[in-house]
């Protein structure tokens, strides 16, 4: 991963970590505050309901009221004083409901039998209980014809002022029902769901109490709203038992399915009677869907922003990498191509950051330091060029000057001998001639050689496989060798191809020069061992000799052309074998110690096995 | 003496125009409104004015020749030849024939009949039965053996036609060459489903002349001062018990005759109407009734029920509030004494266990009123006992069983306007018709 892989990914990483705990902060808050909304909204209609309900209590006891106080409930209360016949009015109740608009109607004589009823006729002469006391409204259970029961607000009056003679006075018991007409006449708003959990409305099939302590049934169908039964009504019962169980005032969130927009807040109200027993468990519900889709839809929107934001960090941080890397990259390819030899690199400077940039300092003074490492290759390769002259003129001195010597000294004897008999002197000029052509002779050689290191020729390529080069070297010099110092040839070839883009000539001069290196440098005799391996994507030719080895000055300079250990060596030779070396892309190194023989390691570039 | 002779012809001369307006008059239209179907049976008030027996009950409930004349009864009274009337013409102008009679009352009585064949003999009608019919003249005044000339009922050879019916109005005309001699009525109208209320509204207001009175509100009508005609107790409240399933066994009827408070049902829904009753005749028949125990006893009641709970009995009732009223009631009553009864709809799916109904009492004769009510209740056994300790014994040992138990003996009411002349209940308690007038005729 490079620097602005880095950088990218840490600044991406930095800014999503920010976008996103800024949009679960601002999520959190809209949700807390949306709750909270809901809430209060929540506390509102039950307060508006429970205000509607004593409303509607209110409503009831006018209604009896009125009732008891009409002059013809009183005349009927007055007959039933007197005549105490009570079956003239056994229908009275049905009628007296109707017009007040009361689903309950009682009248009850003195003696505390019904007279009429309006909800269950036929009653009439059964005992009511009930207070003999006026009260305010009520709720009460009440039985029905078809064995049923049912829920209904009830308030209890004194009809007219009793006869003082008369123990008690005809009263009427007057209700309203609370069923689903009653929920539908509530105040309610959209999303507004106003249901009601009897446990009074005991059908004649099911005749099991349902509310009560822990353990007793829930039965989903109890529960009724305006429009008839309540979906997913037992989604309630946790609700709805916890409001019995407490008789208080219950609030939860329910969900009706597994989507979260079908979820409402629930209110569970329970209803009790005088005794405090709760009869019914009244429920408010409004539905959270708005309130969640907007939820969604801030979410939505905040993680498009997110998203958005995330994405621009990414692209800045591209930029800003970018920016930042670019004058890094470029001092590391700088200084890549530095390593490899090109000194004369350098980077671009920006003209507008006059130095306070610390990259454009490093970038400066890394082409500084360019300018002055080429100046100072310079200043190096025209001193070692003015030593190698020197060297060359030095070594070339003492070449010539050998030959030279016995030239001057003939051709002194020569002149001496002029004086001498003519007889002596034909000798004496006939030796003379021969010891000028033979030094004549040795000083062409000595140019020669010059000569031909001075015309290395360029290597002509050739698919050759290592084990061929070397097999020709050692079957030229291995009779030699052993015939000559009993020197004893080994080889060690890897089976595996060695194929080599390489001159044969070329590589044979330079194996063969390191092999009569190594020959030269066992004159009691030993072992010369000649490898090749392949490793990896080259090849590895090892000429190792059992010699006295060398020391490691001597390894340092030993590839220095002219420098020789040996008495009539020109020094020439290993730079002739690093020139071809290095003419093949190859590498050549020494490994020796002194007194444990030398190793010369060559390594060349293997060749593509599918070339032919 | 002039003087006395003048006064005389004074006298005379007013008296006139009185003696004029009490004379029956002639045409006008009645109007008539009523609750139910004018074609029910028993007792569809449509029914006594189109069609005839071969006998009928005159308002003392004594049997009278109809569209017979005489009648005979062989091989102790194995066989009965009634005569028929001659000259007799159905509303269409077909003739009353013996045949025509045959098949009326083959339609009419498929299946309960008292007799086991019919025959047309000339101008006779023959009916034989295996078991004796001693009864059977008073049998064949009743509703159920009207003669029709039509499978529909609708065409027979009563004192009025039908003449069209329209927007629940069923309008009959006068039939000239009926056999009892034209009715003084040109036509009547019967205004069907109309509500009690709804019928005393129209009465009050001069658009209706005959309505019906229920019983259990003939306080109210003559407290609002109607004119109000009324029958002796003539329809039989009861309550039929299923003898099968929950209620075979004999000791839960038993139960359930003693634990129904028939004084509440008396007292307070009836309004005091009729009389309290458990035997199949009132006491005006027999004689015998109070011997049949009226009273409720919940003790005995539970003794019986032997606290076995049966399942849930469902009850049936006739229709009108006062017989809901008394089903309810009376459930209420078995729900004390243990049982579980539920008051549904008549018509459902499966009959009720124990259903509340009205029967007629067909006969002013005790043997033929016995013998019309246990063929109502389903037993079709002649009663052949004269005595009045012999038909107690009859009654006894069929209301043993409580398949079918008396509560109420109710009298049939109507209420009429101030122009109905003349008119009078049949001892059935329905209107006879034919004999009334409009004062304000033309």
């Amino acid at each position: 991963m490079n620097l602005r892989q880095k950088l990218l990914l840490l600044l991406s990483l930095t800014v999503a970590l920010v976008v996103a705990a800024v949009a679960w902060t601002v999520l959190v808050r809209i949700r807390q505050v949306f709750e909270q909304h809901d809430q209060q909204e929540t506390a509102l209609f039950v307060s508006q309901f429970q205000r509607e309900f004593q409303y509607r209590s209110t409503e009831v006891a006018t209604a009896v009221d009125r009732l008891a106080a009409s002059e013809r409930m009183r005349n009927m209360a007055f007959e039933l004083e007197h005549s105490g016949d009570p079956s003239l009015y056994v229908n009275e109740a049905q009628t007296l409901a109707q017009e007040s608009q009361l689903d309950f109607l009682e009248v009850i004589g003195p003696d505390g039998k019904i007279v009429s009823s309006a909800q269950w006729p036929a009653r009439f002469g059964y005992f009511e209980p009930f207070s003999w006391v006026d009260q305010p409204a009520f709720l009460k259970t009440e039985e029905l014809p078809d064995e049923s029961t049912t829920l209904g607000l009830f308030t209890n009056r004194a009809v007219g002022s009793s006869e003082p003679n008369t123990s008690q006075p005809v009263r009427i018991l007057g209700g309203k029902r609370l069923d689903q007409s009653f929920l539908a006449n509530l105040p309610v708003v959209p999303e507004m769901q106003i249901a009601l959990y009897k446990d009074a409305d005991k059908s004649p099939a099911t005749e099991q109490s349902s509310l009560g302590p822990d353990g007793s049934l829930f039965d989903p169908k109890r529960l009724i709203c305006a429009a008839g039964e309540v979906p997913n009504a037992e989604r309630y019962e946790t609700l709805i038992r916890s409001a019995i169980n407490s008789s208080q005032q219950t609030s939860a969130i329910i969900n009706l399915t597994d989507q979260r927009e079908d979820s409402v807040s629930a209110t569970a109200i329970p209803l009790k009677d005088n005794t405090g027993k709760v009869l019914a468990v009244l429920t408010v519900a409004i539905s959270r869907g708005g309130m969640i889709q907007t939820q969604q839809h801030i979410r939505a929107i905040a993680y498009g922003v997110a998203a958005g934001g995330i994405l621009l960090a990414i692209l800045a941080s591209l930029w800003i990498a970018a920016r930042v890397s670019r004058p890094i990259e470029q001092l590391a390819r700088a200084a890549e191509e530095v390593a490899a030899g090109n000194w004369e690199t350098s980077v671009p400077e920006r003209r507008r950051s006059r130095g306070r940039d610390e990259v454009d300092v490093l970038a400066r003074s890394f082409n500084h330091m360019t300018s002055q490492l080429a100046t100072q290759r310079e200043r190096l390769v025209q001193s070692e060029r003015v030593a190698a002259w020197r060297e060359l003129a030095r070594r070339l001195a003492h070449e010539l000057k050998n030959p030279l010597f016995p030239l001057q000294l003939t051709v002194e004897n020569l002149i001496r001998a002029r004086a001498l008999p003519e007889k002596e002197f034909d000798e004496v000029f006939r030796e003379s001639t021969v010891t000028l052509g033979m030094e004549i002779a040795n000083l062409k050689t000595i140019i020669g050689r010059f000569s031909d290191f001075s015309k290395m020729p360029k290597p002509q390529l050739e698919r050759i496989d290592a084990k061929d080069a070397i097999e020709r070297v050692r079957v030229l010099y291995e009779a030699a060798g052993q015939n000559e110092t009993s020197i004893r040839f080994e080889r060690e070839l890897s089976t595996d191809p060695m194929p080599l883009d390489a001159d044969p000539e070329l590589l044979h001069r330079a194996l063969s020069n390191l092999v009569l290196n190594a020959m030269d440098a066992m004159p009691e005799g030993g072992i010369l061992k000649l490898s090749a391996k392949p490793r990896g994507y080259q090849v590895e030719i090892r000429v190792v000799d059992t010699g006295q080895g060398m020391t490691s000055e001597e390894c340092e300079r030993l590839f220095t052309p002219y420098y020789t250990t040996k008495q009539h060596g020109t020094g020439l030779g290993l730079a002739i074998v690093q020139s071809v070396v290095t003419d093949h892309a190859g590498t050549i190194a020494v490994e020796s110690q002194h007194g444990g023989g030398t190793a010369f390691v060559i390594t060349l570039p293997k060749a593509s096995e599918t070339k032919s | 003496m002039l003087r006395q002779l003048a006064i005389s012809c004074l006298v005379a001369a007013l008296a006139l125009p009185m003696t004029a307006r009490t004379r029956p008059h002639y045409g006008g239209r009645l109007r008539v409104e009523i609750e139910g179907e004018p074609w029910q049976r028993p007792n569809g008030l449509a029914r006594r004015l189109v069609l005839d027996g071969l006998t009928s009950m005159d308002a003392k409930g004594i049997v009278q020749p109809a569209l017979a004349v005489e009648w005979k009864s062989e091989n102790d009274s194995h066989r009965w030849e009634f005569r028929l009337r001659t000259d007799v013409h159905f509303h269409d102008a077909s003739p009353l024939t013996s045949v025509a009679v045959v098949t009326a009352l083959n339609a009419d009585c498929s299946a309960n009949c008292p007799w086991t064949a019919i025959q047309a003999v000339g101008a006779s009608v023959v009916f034989t039965s295996d078991s004796p019919m001693p009864n059977l003249p008073a049998l064949l005044a009743s509703d159920e053996y009207l003669i029709a000339a039509d499978a529909g009922g609708n065409i027979g050879t009563g004192p009025f036609q039908l003449s069209g019916f329209s927007n629940g109005v069923l309008a009959l005309t006068a039939n000239e060459s009926c056999w009892q001699g034209r009715p003084f009525l040109d036509a009547i109208e019967i205004h069907m489903h109309r509500s009690i209320r709804d019928q005393w509204l129209d009465l009050g207001v001069g658009r209706a002349d005959l309505v019906e009175v229920p019983a259990e509100q003939l306080r109210a009508a003559r407290e609002q001062r109607l004119t109000v005609l009324q029958s002796q107790a003539v329809t039989l409240l009861a309550l039929s018990v299923s003898n099968s399933g929950a209620l075979a066994n004999p000791d839960l009827r038993w139960a359930i005759a003693l634990a129904i408070d028939r004084r509440s049902l008396f007292d307070v829904i009836f309004q005091k109407q009729g009389e309290v009753t458990a035997s199949l005749l009132p006491a005006s028949l027999t004689g015998y009734s109070f011997l049949f125990s009226v009273e409720r006893d919940l003790n005995k009641s539970h003794e019986k029920h032997g606290g076995f709970t049966p399942p849930l009995l469902t009850m049936t009732a006739e229709s009108g509030n006062a017989m809901q009223l008394a089903a309810q009631r009376m459930a209420l009553n078995l729900h004390e004494a243990g049982f579980n009864v539920q008051v549904v709809a008549a018509g459902g799916a499966r009959p009720g266990d124990l259903a509340l109904r009205c029967l007629t009492l067909a006969s002013n004769q005790p043997q033929a009123a016995l013998e019309a009510s246990l063929r109502d209740a389903g037993v079709q056994a002649p009663v052949l006992e004269q005595t009045p300790a012999n038909l107690f014994g009859v009654e006894r040992d069929f209301l043993q069983n409580h398949t079918l138990i008396p509560l109420l003996f109710l009298p049939r009411a109507y209420a009429i306007g101030g122009r109905v002349r003349d008119l009078q209940l049949r001892s059935d308690g329905t209107p006879l018709l034919a004999n009334a007038s409009l004062q304000d005729a033309p």
